[in-house]
């Protein structure tokens, strides 16, 4: 529109005005040395690897994508009395890379709990000036726990020794020759390990001591595993410290458990001899549960733990089981498990949902457990894919919270009475459901943990997020009172405190896990605020749900690197993202944004200050000029009160232009602003967060504006907008929702408002009772 | 000295699970110094079963903080406890802070202290041991805060008084 045109002419006429001003008053300064794009819009181009055959630019496997294949026969025998797991295992092992392989890494991870490890070695301590007798036994007299792998042998095919070598948690094993592409190795390993109470010093897996002597079993890295090798780390032999977990390749499990005949079991894979370890009434029960969709069956009940408790077998059971396409492998047993199953689908597939828990953890988790296992399998289905594996197992735990493929253990235990709080409630639901939801990523989506923790865990974490909403709407008794589920971790503002704190102490959430400080927050809590923050403010919901469930799909059963997703979700969704990786996943930077101030400004067809000096300028004369409409600012010279009242109607040039080229037919059509104003947002904070802006008018109506991130592309500190409006503005308020993870809201309000922090908010609460 | 300490806070725990609550023995304690007011405002987040199990190991098994209202005795036991755990000193003196209250936000509880009188913070020393008997593993972060300047100070069991200076 023409009218829209001579404004902004002015505009430009009235703004460089001040520019040239500007220019005219930069004195003699130093010259500035050259630097590089420090744009914050540049694109990942330096950080991110160069695609390749194997990766491509788009985020998804390439042509000559590959990975390699483990394979695994076990034969394992539970020591129940001493607490000892002896196994004997045959690894096939299928170089799928184009590279000619020389040597094979193992990983042995209970060596981080060997007599002789490291591990205790890299923490720092200092010397205390007094000490608990306890302690001091413990610390410096007394025999540390023998834990670790004790190898027995390491064969080949025909029975030869392989030569290998132990460097701490990594065994490098030697093939008689190279392993060419496409070949396979086979070799066998025979061990044995003691394995540890996991209540004394947290380990992810080992046994718990009940009550009454009884051992409850969580067994999982419990066999020499291979470790992985790609085109992007050749082998992954960091070593396991403690923290960071695991990389591991995809294969087949063929295990034999062979345990105490009175014990409960259950464990990754599809149970092959079902017949043989269940008694007729289990076999009942678990056909039945197999039609049951809406309540659990008990296949081992309460009185049936509890009498199995009171003996100790001398016989032995066999559970045979076969295991495709995962990573990893997990056993529960315990004479004093119960067991229930319930079938959910889940898309066009029959899933079953499995709790395996000691009476100590009910009522709670013949409760819930189950439930929350199916309701999560839904919930993580319908934002990736399909669960694909047959079963999906919840089992109860002291203090754990870990994940192996289609088996998980999880806390949540009730005091002696059975009474539990809406702690330990929402705990343990919220566990299993990050548990459960670990299935998806890495066991499927199979991350590499021991370099990227937040690429499993800021995932999972996320999706728990609206699994946990999911949950909380399907069962709404599950959360009464609360009418939405108390989650911890999602909501923007919830990671503020983390994001505002010392600069020190902060690492970007790209940095390996074992060196990071605030682990928690860096690599669970901010990649999943993150991701919460594109979902519902970035991208919106439609156009991220797809990006997301593209790249759990390009990756289900692969193993993506943290470029294939950031390359993705663009790819995807056609938003330009790099400005939110760069800034929330490589940097510690924060987002600030707000008003920094507000001018008003009146039209009128006098000329202004500002024009007149430039036509001065530059020797010219008011006739030269086309018609012009001014805007004069409210603080300026040129304003008159007479203004105020005055409509674009009293603005002659204004008129005159409409009459000589607006038909009369559309004149009544042309919308006539009466305020003007020039808002200059500023942005203290690195993060280049869309600007959303809630507009206040006098007659309490409010709308919302958000600018987009690149508003900030050419002004990274403040930037200005003119906004016409018919009504008198009288708010601005800046991310009124909180969803951009604002560290300062001081800022956020024209006029000014002075919002009560939060000591002074609760002082007077308290106060006022 | 100050790269052992950043060695330890590099390696939070050794063995730590993959749990999404707290599996990591943290508390956060903010202090802000709110110089018209010439106050400290401090708020202490604790995770609520981790303080709970050590006052019912130090004074009754029976207390509880689980709800919102708990009892005198059980407020005596957790302000008895806070004031031997927690000591500042400010310019080198210690100071005495008053107990606004508590309040609880999912799994942890939100302790608000105060203390008054103070016209200036040239160095600010805090010990904090809040758990440390119980844990060994236990950090007790501060943030401080005046104006926009941000300092912070992790203690743990071998160091559990950190010093701050703003000369």
């Amino acid at each position: 529109m023409k009218f829209m045109k001579y404004l902004s002419l002015a505009l430009v006429v009235m703004m460089s005005g001040t520019a040239i001003s500007q220019d005219a008053n930069e004195g003699k300064e130093d010259r500035k040395p050259g630097h590089y794009n420090e744009n914050r819009f540049k694109q990942l181009y330096e950080e991110f690897s160069t695609p390749n055959v194997y990766r491509t630019a788009s985020g998804a496997p390439g042509p000559q994508y590959y990975q390699q294949q483990a394979d695994y026969k076990m034969d394992l025998r539970l020591d129940d009395k001493n607490a000892r797991l002896y196994g004997n295992e045959t690894i096939t092992y299928t170089n799928n890379s184009p590279d000619v392989l020389e040597y094979l890494w193992v990983q042995l991870d209970q060596n981080v709990r060997a007599a002789d490890s490291k591990s205790p070695l890299i923490e720092g301590s200092g010397a205390t000036p007094a000490d608990l007798a306890g302690n001091f036994v413990g610390q410096y007299m007394g025999a540390p726990f023998d834990g670790g792998f004790k190898i027995q042998e390491v064969k080949d095919t025909n029975g030869r020794d392989l030569p290998n070598i132990i460097n701490q948690t990594m065994m490098r094993v030697e093939m008689p020759k190279d392993l060419k592409p496409g070949e396979k190795f086979s070799f066998s390993i025979k061990w044995w390990y003691n394995i540890p109470d996991h209540t004394i010093d947290r380990a992810r897996s080992g046994y718990e001591v009940f009550e009454d002597g009884n051992r409850g079993y969580v067994i999982a890295q419990f066999y020499p595993r291979m470790a992985v090798y790609n085109d992007v780390e050749g082998w992954q032999n960091s070593q396991f410290w403690g923290r960071d977990e695991f990389a591991l390749p995809f294969g087949n499990f063929d295990v034999n458990i062979t345990v105490p005949a009175d014990h409960t079991l259950d464990a990754t894979g599809k149970l092959l001899n079902r017949k043989e370890v269940f008694s007729k009434t289990m076999m009942q029960r678990y056909e039945k549960a197999k039609k049951e969709y809406t309540t659990p069956v008990q296949i081992v009940t309460e009185e049936e733990a509890e009498a199995a408790s009171k003996g100790f077998s001398t016989a032995t059971k066999t559970w045979k089981f076969r295991a495709e396409n995962v990573r990893d492998y997990g056993i529960a047993t315990s004479r004093r498990y119960m067991w229930d199953m319930m079938a959910v689908k889940v898309g066009s597939r029959e899933v079953m949902a499995v709790s395996v828990y000691p009476p100590e953890g009910n009522p709670l988790w013949s409760d819930w457990s189950t439930k929350v296992v199916a309701s999560t399998l839904k919930s993580y289905s319908r934002m990736t894919f399909d669960y694909p594996y047959h079963k999906a197992i919840s089992v109860h735990a002291k203090n754990q919270g870990m994940e192996y493929p289609m088996i998980c253990w999880n806390y949540g235990r009730p005091d002696k009475e059975g009474n539990y709080s809406e702690r330990t409630k929402y705990g343990m639901m919220s566990v299993i459901i990050h548990e459960v939801g670990h299935n998806y990523f890495p066991m499927i989506v199979n991350s590499d943990e021991r370099q990227w923790t937040w690429m499993d865990e800021g995932l999972t974490t996320f999706v728990q997020y609206i699994a946990e909403q999911d949950f909380g709407e399907a069962y709404p008794d599950a959360i009464a009172p609360n009418k939405k589920y108390p989650s911890r971790r999602g909501p923007a503002k919830n990671i503020v405190d983390y994001m505002s704190g010392d600069q020190d102490y902060l690492a970007p959430i790209m940095t390996k896990g074992l060196n990071t400080y605030n682990f928690g927050a860096n690599a669970y809590s901010k990649p999943a605020t993150g991701l919460n923050i594109l979902r519902e403010t970035i991208m919106g919901r439609e156009l991220f749900d797809y990006a997301f469930k593209t790249y759990s799909q390009r990756w289900m059963f692969k193993h993506p690197t943290p470029e294939d997703f950031f390359r993705t979700m663009e790819d995807a969704s056609a938003v330009d993202l790099d400005w939110f990786w760069r800034s929330w996943f490589y940097t510690t930077d924060y987002t600030d944004i707000g008003v920094k101030e507000v001018k008003k400004f009146y039209v009128t067809s006098k000329m202004n200050k500002e024009v007149r000096e430039m036509i001065t300028r530059r020797g010219m004369k008011e006739s030269d000029l086309p018609p012009l409409v001014y805007l004069v600012e409210e603080d300026s010279e040129d304003f008159e009160e007479s203004m105020r009242t005055a409509s674009l109607d009293d603005v002659s040039t204004l008129q005159e232009y409409i009459m000589d080229n607006i038909p009369e037919s559309e004149r009544a059509n042309l919308k006539k602003p009466k305020y003007f104003y020039e808002v200059t947002f500023e942005k203290p904070g690195g993060i280049p967060m869309p600007i959303i802006a809630e507009y206040t008018y006098s007659d309490g109506s409010t709308k919302r504006v958000t600018y987009p991130p690149q508003i900030w592309r050419k002004n990274d500190e403040s930037v200005g907008k003119v906004v016409a409006s018919d009504m008198e503005i009288t708010k601005i308020m800046v991310d009124p929702d909180e969803e951009t993870a604002d560290i300062d809201t001081s800022n956020n309000s024209w006029p000014k408002r002075k919002k009560l922090g939060e000591f002074d908010t609760f002082k007077n609460k308290v106060k006022g009772q | 000295m100050k790269f052992l300490k950043l060695s330890i806070l590099a390696l939070l725990f050794p063995l730590l699970t993959a749990a999404t609550a707290h599996k990591f023995y943290v508390s956060i304690t903010k202090i802000e110094y709110v110089a018209e007011k010439e106050s400290l405002q401090i708020i202490t987040k604790i995770f609520i079963d981790d303080i709970e199990d050590a006052l019912q190991a130090r004074y009754d098994e029976s207390l509880s903080l689980d709800s919102e209202k708990i009892t005198e005795r059980d407020l005596a036991f957790l302000k008895q406890y806070i004031f031997q755990k927690i000591e500042i000193r400010v310019n080198k003196n210690p100071v005495t802070f008053s107990y606004i209250g508590q309040e609880y936000e999912t799994d942890i509880v939100k302790i608000y202290l105060e203390v008054e009188g103070i016209s200036e913070v040239k160095t600010l020393e805090v010990t904090n041991e809040v758990l440390m008997e119980m844990f060994e593993e236990q950090q007790n972060i501060i943030h401080y805060k005046f104006g926009d300047s941000r300092r912070s100070l992790v203690l743990e069991k071998e160091y559990p008084k950190g010093m701050l200076n703003f000369n």
